[in-house]
Formats: C-alpha cells, sequence, structure tokens
C-alpha cells in the first residue's frame, strides 16, 4: 500500500513535469495555426522552447526605479503556476496530490501570480505598466464572479470542489444530462480566454499600448525573468486546457491506475489539448480586439451563463 | 493560592494602574512608558485568561448580591475567544503606541491618550465578560465614550471634531436599540441577568424576534453593517492610527460578540422556521455591506479611509457566515450550520488580526511622510522596506490569497455558501447563490483595492518629497507589526490552530482536527466535498521554486544583471507625473460601476486667446466619484434641519406665549381626563 503511494506521488511529480515540459509546445502549435490560417509561414513549432533556453542565457536588464516586488515577481509566478498543476488530473481521473487542495486553491495560486503582475507592472514607474496594471485590476475583478459562479455550477453537479473527484463524476456522468453544466462550460471557455489572454480580450503578440494588457505588465522583464515570465504563462494556458478538456469533455481519461490505461488517457489528453488548442486559435483568428469598455459585456454574459446553469441545477 | 479568576482582578489592575498613571503623568516625557507598559502587561494577561478558560473551565464571579447592581462576570468560552482577539491586538498596538505616540510629545495633554487607551482596552475587555444588562450597558458605554474621545483627540482640526460628532451620534442611536432590546427581554424574564435570558421558556417567540431585530440594529451600528455604516468611514480616519487599529480590529468585533451572544447563547436556533427569517435578514444584510463597502473602498485616495470601507467589507462577510450558520440551522443542517459558524468566527479572528496590522501600517506612513493621501505617497518600499514587507503579508492576508489567513477563512466562507444546495427549499437555495455572487464580486474588487493601495502608495516613484524624504519608523512600531504579521502567516499556514481554538470556544460539537490531517468539508450525507492541507501547499510551493532557481541557473550558467532605466519612450527622463495615479489606475473600473460612483469628468480648456483656440493656456482635469450613501445621509440631516427649523417658530422666547402653552396642555389634559381616554 505504501508503495503504491509511493508511485503514485512519483507518477504524479512527472505529470506535473509533463505539462511543464509540453506548455511551449502548445503555444508554438497555436502560433503556427495562427501564422498559417493569416496565410503566413510562421516560426518552427518548437520555437517557444529556443527563445526560453536563449533568454534564460542572456543578460538581464533591471529597472533602476524598481524593488524586489519586480525581482521576485517571475520566481513567485512560476512557483504558484506549477504548484497549481499538482492539483489538476491529466491522463488518470484523480492527482495523487488531489486531497491537498481544491480548485479554490488552484484560483487562489493564480491570483496570488497574478497579484505580483499586477504590482511588479506598477513597480518600474512606467505609464505603460501602470496601464497594463490597470487593465488587469478591471479583468480580474470582473472575471472573479464568473469564475466562482462558474465552480459553484461544476462544484455541485459533480458533488465537490476537489477537482479529482470533479473529473472522477464527470467521467461517470454526462454532462449533456444537465443543461446546467452547458452554460457553465459556455461561462468557463470565455473565463479562460479572459485568462490565458486571447483575443478579443487582449493581443499578446503586438506591442501597442491600445491592445496590450498583460504584456504591458511585463514590458520591463528581460533575460531568465522574462523567461519564466512567459514560461509560467504558458503552463498557466495548458493547465486551464486541461481542466477544460478534463471537467467537461473527460472521454477517454483512465480511471484506475494500470499502466496501458494511463498510456491511452495521456494520447487522449495530449491529442484534445491540441485541438482545443487549434480551436481557440481559429476563433482567435475570426474576430478583432474588442473596445476596452465592449469586453466587460462578454464577461457578463459569461457570469449570466453561469447563474443560468445554478438556476438550471437547481430547479 | 492563586485561582483562575484572580486573573481578572489583575487584568483590571493593570490596565486601571496604566489610566491612572496616564491621569498623572500629564507633561512628564516618560508618560508613555508609564501608561502603555500596564497595558502591555494587561494584554498579555488576558490572553493568558482566555487560554486558561479554554484549558480548564468557566470563570464566574458575582460580587454583590443586590437585585439590580449585581456585579457578575462571566467568562465562557465565547467571552474568552473574544478576550482573546482583545488581548492579542492589544498587545500588538501597546507595543506599537511606545514609539507612535512619541508623534503626540508636543501636545500638551500628550498622557491623555495613553490613559484613554487604557480605559478604552479595559471597558471592552468587561463588556465581553459583564453577565447582566445593568453593567453591560454602563461598560458597552464606557467603550463608546473613550473612544469617542479619543476619535477626537486631535481636536485641534476641524474636521476630527464632526466626524467624532457623527460616530457619537450614531453610537448612541445604537446603544438605544440594544437598551430597546434588553429591556424588552426583561420585561418578560423579569431578571437582569443574562441566565434569565437563556432559559427558553420564558420568553415568547415573538419577544424574540422583536428583541433579536433590535439588538442586530443596535449592535450592527456599532459593527458598520450598510446602511448604517455612516460614522465608520469617518471616525476611523480621524482618530490616531493605533486608536484606529483597535477600533476597527477590535470595537466591531465586540459587536459581532454581541450578535453571537443573542443568535446562539440567548436563542438556541433550532429548526423552527422562525429562525430561517434571521438568518437570511443577516445574510442579506453582510452581502449588501460586503459589497458596498469594498465599491467604496475602491475609489479612496486617504489610506485609512480606504481600511475603514474595508473594514466594513469584511463585517459583511463575517454577518454572512453568521446569516448561513443560522439558515442552516434552521434546516437542522448541523454540520453545515458549524462549518459557517466556524467560517465566520475564524473571519473575525483573522480580520482583527490584518486589520490591525494595516492599521497600524498605515499609521507608520503617516508618522514618516505626515500624510494619508496615497496621491502623494509612493516608492515607500526603498524607504521603509520592514513596512514595506509587513504591508505586503496584510495586503495578502485580506485579499484571501494563499497562503496566509484570509485564505482559510474565505475558503471556508466560500464552500458554506457552496453547501447551500443541501438546503431543501429551491427558492433558497437560488437566492443563496446571489449572495455568493456578491461575494465572489466583493473578493474581486477588494483584491484591486489593495492592490491599488499597496502598489501606489510603495512601488514606483515618489510622488512628492514627503515621501521622498520618509524614513523607517522605530522599532518598537515595527515590533508591534511583526506581532500581528507572524499570527497571518503562522494561521495561514497551520489553520488548525484557529480552527481547533474556535472549536473548543464555542464547544462545537467537531472533532479537532489533528496537525496533519486536511482541512475538509464533508455533506450531510457524509461524502467528502472538499479538503485542503495548507503545510503540504506550501511544501510543493517551496519545492517548487527551489527546482527551479537550480535549473536556471544549470542551463543558463552565470548571467549578470545590469541596472538600467526604466523605458521611457525615448524622451528621456521618467517623471513621477508620468505614471498611473490612484485615480486613473482604477478610473476603468469606476466607469464600469459607474451606478454606484456617479464618476464625473470635467475638461477645462483655457486659451490665450479666444479667437485662437488652439494655444492652450492650461487644461485642467478633474475626475470625481461620488457616494451616494453619504449624500442620503446628507438628504436626511438636511431634512430634519427643515423641520427643526420649522418647530422653532413656537419658542418664541415670549413668556406670555409660554403660559398659553402651558394652559393648552392642561386643557387638553383636562378634556381627555373628562372623556375617558385617559384615567
Amino acid at each position: 500500500m505504501n508503495e503504491f503511494y509511493i508511485t503514485e506521488l512519483f507518477f504524479g511529480i512527472s505529470q506535473v513535469l509533463l505539462l511543464v515540459v509540453l506548455s511551449p509546445l502548445i503555444v508554438g502549435i497555436m502560433r503556427k495555426t495562427k501564422a498559417r490560417s493569416q496565410k503566413r509561414v510562421g516560426s518552427p513549432i518548437i520555437q517557444p522552447y529556443f527563445d526560453i533556453l536563449k533568454l534564460v542565457k542572456k543578460e538581464e536588464v533591471v529597472s533602476d526605479q524598481s524593488s524586489w516586488i519586480f525581482r521576485c515577481n517571475p520566481w513567485v509566478n512560476f512557483a504558484t503556476t506549477v504548484s497549481a498543476a499538482f492539483f489538476i488530473p491529466v491522463s488518470i481521473v484523480y492527482s495523487p496530490f488531489g486531497v491537498m487542495g481544491d480548485i479554490l486553491l488552484v484560483i487562489g495560486l493564480f491570483g496570488l501570480g497574478k497579484f505580483f503582475t499586477i504590482l511588479s507592472g506598477l513597480d518600474v514607474s512606467s505609464s505603460f505598466g501602470g496601464l497594463g496594471s490597470s487593465r488587469e485590476i478591471m479583468f480580474s475583478v470582473l472575471v472573479e464572479p464568473a469564475l466562482l459562479i462558474t465552480i459553484f455550477v461544476i462544484a455541485i453537479f459533480y458533488g465537490g470542489t476537489n477537482i479529482s473527484m470533479i473529473v472522477t463524476s464527470a467521467n461517470e456522468i454526462s454532462f449533456l444530462a444537465s443543461p446546467g453544466v452547458i452554460f457553465a462550460l459556455i461561462a468557463f471557455f470565455i473565463i479562460l480566454m479572459v485568462e490565458t489572454g486571447k483575443l478579443p480580450f487582449d493581443n499578446p503578440s503586438t506591442h501597442l499600448e491600445l491592445t496590450m494588457i498583460h504584456e504591458a505588465t511585463v514590458l520591463e522583464y528581460s533575460g531568465k525573468s522574462l523567461a519564466l515570465i512567459e514560461w509560467s504563462q504558458s503552463i498557466k494556458q495548458i493547465i486551464l486546457l486541461t481542466l477544460f478538456v478534463n471537467i467537461f469533455i473527460p472521454w477517454g481519461i483512465s480511471d484506475n491506475f494500470s499502466l496501458t490505461e494511463i498510456s491511452f488517457g495521456m494520447l487522449f489528453i495530449i491529442t484534445k489539448i491540441i485541438s482545443l488548442g487549434i480551436l481557440i486559435t481559429l476563433i482567435e483568428t475570426r474576430i478583432a480586439k474588442w473596445r476596452l469598455f465592449r469586453v466587460p459585456d462578454l464577461i457578463a454574459i459569461s457570469i449570466a451563463s453561469s447563474m443560468m446553469g445554478v438556476i438550471f441545477f437547481f430547479i | 493560592m492563586l485561582e483562575n479568576f484572580h486573573l481578572v482582578y489583575a487584568i483590571v489592575g493593570f490596565f486601571s494602574l496604566g489610566a491612572i498613571l496616564g491621569l498623572f503623568s500629564r507633561g512628564k516625557s516618560q508618560h508613555v512608558y508609564l501608561t502603555y507598559i500596564p497595558s502591555i502587561i494587561g494584554s498579555f494577561l488576558a490572553v493568558i485568561l482566555s487560554i486558561v478558560v479554554f484549558t480548564s473551565e468557566d470563570i464566574h464571579i458575582t460580587l454583590s448580591s443586590q437585585q439590580i447592581f449585581n456585579f457578575e462576570i462571566f467568562i465562557d468560552g465565547v467571552a474568552a475567544f473574544f478576550i482573546l482577539i482583545i488581548g492579542l491586538i492589544s498587545f500588538a498596538v501597546s507595543i506599537y503606541s511606545l514609539s507612535y505616540s512619541k508623534k503626540f510629545d508636543d501636545k500638551k495633554n500628550n498622557s491623555n491618550l495613553g490613559m484613554l487607551v487604557n480605559l478604552f482596552i479595559i471597558s471592552m475587555i468587561l463588556v465581553v465578560a459583564s453577565n447582566n444588562i445593568f453593567f453591560f450597558l454602563i461598560f458597552w458605554e464606557l467603550m463608546s465614550l473613550t473612544s469617542f474621545f479619543l476619535v477626537i483627540y486631535e481636536h485641534d482640526n476641524e474636521n476630527n471634531l464632526k466626524s467624532g460628532l457623527t460616530y457619537l451620534v450614531m453610537t448612541h442611536l445604537g446603544t438605544a436599540f440594544i437598551m430597546a432590546s434588553f429591556l424588552f427581554m426583561y420585561a418578560q424574564s423579569g431578571s437582569f441577568s443574562f441566565d434569565s435570558f437563556r432559559d427558553a421558556g420564558i420568553i415568547p417567540d415573538y419577544v424574540r424576534d422583536v428583541a433579536f431585530i433590535l439588538a442586530f440594529i443596535g449592535f450592527g451600528t456599532k459593527a458598520g453593517m450598510v446602511p448604517l455604516h455612516i460614522w465608520l468611514p469617518q471616525a476611523h480616519p480621524s482618530a490616531p492610527s493605533n486608536i484606529s487599529a483597535l477600533m476597527s480590529a477590535v470595537m466591531l468585533k465586540i459587536a459581532i460578540y454581541g450578535i453571537v451572544r443573542y443568535l446562539f447563547d440567548f436563542n438556541s436556533i433550532d429548526d423552527s422556521s422562525n429562525y430561517l427569517w434571521w438568518g437570511l435578514g443577516i445574510v442579506v444584510i453582510g452581502s449588501v455591506s460586503a459589497l458596498v463597502g469594498i465599491l467604496y473602498a475602491l475609489v479612496e485616495r486617504d489610506i485609512k479611509r480606504i481600511l475603514a470601507f474595508s473594514s466594513i467589507e469584511n463585517i459583511g462577510i463575517i454577518l454572512i457566515g453568521l446569516g448561513l450558520s443560522v439558515v442552516f440551522a434552521s434546516f437542522n443542517l448541523t454540520s453545515l450550520s458549524i462549518l459557517a459558524f466556524v467560517a465566520s468566527m475564524f473571519h473575525t479572528l483573522n480580520h482583527a488580526i490584518f486589520k490591525g496590522l494595516l492599521f497600524m501600517t498605515a499609521g507608520s506612513i503617516h508618522y514618516s511622510t505626515h500624510t494619508k493621501n496615497i496621491e502623494d505617497l509612493g516608492g515607500l518600499i526603498k524607504k521603509m522596506p520592514w513596512t514595506g514587507l509587513m504591508f505586503l503579508i496584510g495586503t495578502i492576508a485580506i485579499i484571501g490569497l494563499p497562503p496566509l489567513n484570509g485564505f482559510i477563512s474565505e475558503w471556508l466562507i466560500l464552500q458554506s455558501l457552496l453547501s447551500v444546495f443541501q438546503i431543501p427549499s429551491t427558492i433558497l437555495q437560488v437566492s443563496l447563490t446571489f449572495a455568493s455572487l456578491a461575494l465572489a464580486l466583493t473578493i474581486g474588487l477588494a483584491a484591486a483595492t489593495f492592490v491599488r493601495l499597496f502598489g501606489i502608495s510603495f512601488l514606483s516613484k515618489s510622488r512628492t518629497l514627503k515621501a521622498a524624504n520618509a524614513i523607517e519608523v522605530p522599532r518598537f512600531m515595527l515590533t508591534g507589526k511583526a506581532i500581528l504579521a507572524s499570527a497571518c502567516i503562522v494561521l495561514g499556514i497551520l489553520p488548525f490552530i484557529g480552527i481547533n481554538l474556535i472549536v473548543t470556544a464555542f464547544n462545537l460539537s467537531y472533532t479537532p482536527l489533528s496537525p496533519f490531517e486536511p482541512l475538509s468539508i464533508i455533506t450531510e450525507d457524509g461524502k467528502s466535498f472538499a479538503s485542503l492541507m495548507m503545510p503540504a501547499v506550501l511544501i510543493i510551493l517551496l519545492s517548487v521554486f527551489v527546482s527551479i532557481f537550480v535549473f536556471v541557473k544549470i542551463i543558463g550558467g552565470k548571467t549578470s544583471t545590469k541596472k538600467y532605466n526604466t523605458w521611457d519612450c525615448g524622451f528621456g527622463g521618467l517623471s513621477e507625473r508620468t505614471q498611473y495615479t490612484a485615480t486613473s489606475l482604477v478610473e476603468p473600473l469606476s466607469r464600469v460601476f459607474a451606478v454606484f460612483y456617479k464618476p464625473k469628468n470635467e475638461i477645462i480648456n483655457s486659451f490665450y486667446s479666444d479667437q485662437n483656440q488652439y494655444l492652450k493656456k492650461s487644461i485642467e482635469v478633474s475626475y470625481t466619484t461620488r457616494n451616494i450613501f453619504e449624500e442620503f445621509y446628507d438628504l436626511v440631516l438636511s431634512f430634519n434641519l427643515y423641520i427643526l427649523n420649522k418647530i422653532r417658530k413656537i419658542q418664541t422666547g415670549k413668556i406670555n406665549a409660554y403660559i398659553l402653552y402651558i394652559m393648552i396642555a392642561l386643557l387638553s389634559l383636562l378634556f381627555a381626563m373628562g372623556t375617558g381616554l385617559i384615567e
């Protein structure tokens, strides 16, 4: 029993490592898809790895206005994001670390990272940083209710806020059985687009003061710090994608601890994440960036949708 | 042989000593030590007292056997829990005051502050310990009056007098309601002792309903619930910062103590539908308070006003927990009721700790920069590194982010809100979801408020010379803050301490947690719903941090770091005027929530000549937001003044007019007697 538990823990850690290692690949695939759909050739899909390797070796320039908050932000961001990955089931319906934290903790950890990012945007005392922080604050305030009510729907439908439990029951009950979860899916999809900085909310590929949000807060970073920031952003993206896939379309996920089932589960999850990534990119290329003050409308749709989900569950 | 109750005498003795020494050390240089050292010892003994009560038995002292003036002290677990809060915060604040009070050394009445602080703390302890209407009200009044004098301590500023007056009026309004409520109960039970209220049989249900509503309004005024919160954002900023820390962190909790006593001690909540409405009322008031409090905190510029509004928000969160507990209990969902109650009490404890910390930090900022306006601050983290670190800890805790204590209590509150699906009533399930919506928005807005508060005042370039010349505050001020900051960390990482404390204090039927057990939520039918294990989370966080650090060092090798200017768009020279201000940072949000703020954007251009509209002499931009609640109170006030002005006309000052009034009064009385209206 004890030995089994240790094997499980090792498996959990290797799953996290897999997410960490694969995350730049997803970014590469999404960039490639975007380039292709815009009739460009685009950079190779493993370009994000080269970027990280290059940045890690480069000299770092730190703003002389900044304090230790600015310098510790990349580390805090990376540590919180990767720690959040420990609680997410990937190829098997439960995570070995699942009992230690639930989905609210995952949100809290992301929140801690975001907190430091916003502060470091203000720390460099440029107007770009302030601009990014201001917009990031606005979005996070508005997304918070949408996120929590969506979790509310999922938690009451699948009987718990522990992600392992959610995924286990999601695997057993088809979500088509309840319209409530479909509303949660719509809400969660919008949140996913906001949190990963996708159009029409944010356009991380430009450095234009009209469009940038997340980029503006991290504009002053270079070298190692930038590598960590970019990497943790892509890990956050893969975590959210995994969460989305495993909660709403868990088909093919392994429900017991056996080698063959897990390998199949792994295969399924990677395929699903990549397809979801491509789908999101295709949606992104079809819409333009929205005006900043129109974006709250879309988030309001997300809140309304999740509230509908709750009402559908209760009635 | 010393017994437990001697501790009570010792505490009263030390605080009285402090107060008396304060009276006699007026103008002396050692007045700070003479007044605060007794209060440090007294507060420490209060903490010991509460631990003694937790571990052994309740303390019951009766001093006289007369009917009305029966001075009874009864410290059970409930009282001990609140005495612990008072003791802990007062201990830290008194240490902090050793240095902070030097700020007022030039004043003639410098030692009065220390004297009043001693009286204030002991009156709070005695309110909690009283077991008799009469003495409860006396100490309640003593607490209100000493705090009023403390609010107007800097009375040379006219604004302080005005806010002190608002406080005095509102707090007495509250006291009147509490007194009315007690008298209602007394009329039925026939005894001034609280023991008689505890007997379920004596007092009929409708009296309990009325008494509870009155008490809720009364205590709610003191706690600062919306719409009776009006005094709070005025009184807290006016008081010296150590006093605001005590008022916000401790005095508001005494009001919560009153509500808890009423709900769970004087009444035993069970599944009679009577109590459901109490619970729902509390949840609604709590949600509104939380949302309104934080909405106005977001756009404030005065640090202490921001913190005061945030206190309203946190009281709202505590009330949501209490209300849910009553709602669950009225459906006989005992374990959920306990969950919501523990959440609420944990948040009470946490709010006391981090709000005390934040007010002390605000005081430190004021101490070294002489301003409370965050638009004048900036860059303080380099000038005051330790204060900055502690403010950061307080900020993370109050936002409710892991791994600090605020996260645990907000997690518990969210879990109890999630558990509403177990209530067997569809309408309630749906409507309580709106409470979670309000709470979710509150949590988001609180994060925005405190990110803004920390970011604008501690980071970026100093906006004025006041901030640029700031220096770190003296050692005692740092020690006081460090005590509470470490409490935030300990309660966050080891939440079992707080939970076990509450479980023993309130004698809940819940098995205490062991340190290595996850904090878990179990549904009524015994299924596990959620679990959390903070020490493990911390270990994961640290190990990820260490491994990525090693990884980057190995892959990247040694790289150099260069300090250079921030990118200034090539214009040369970064100015403090180009960076974001506190107002512009939340301008997008104030536009989204325009209903509450009614923002007004004014641009006034003045030209060199009226013919040429291209050459501008100056551009004046102002962005103002309004507080609709304060405007409502202004409306009420001006209406009252209008009526009173009309009534004034009968006071002519002529003696014959008054004789006429007496004649009319007499005649109408005789008429009433004659027709048998009165006997």
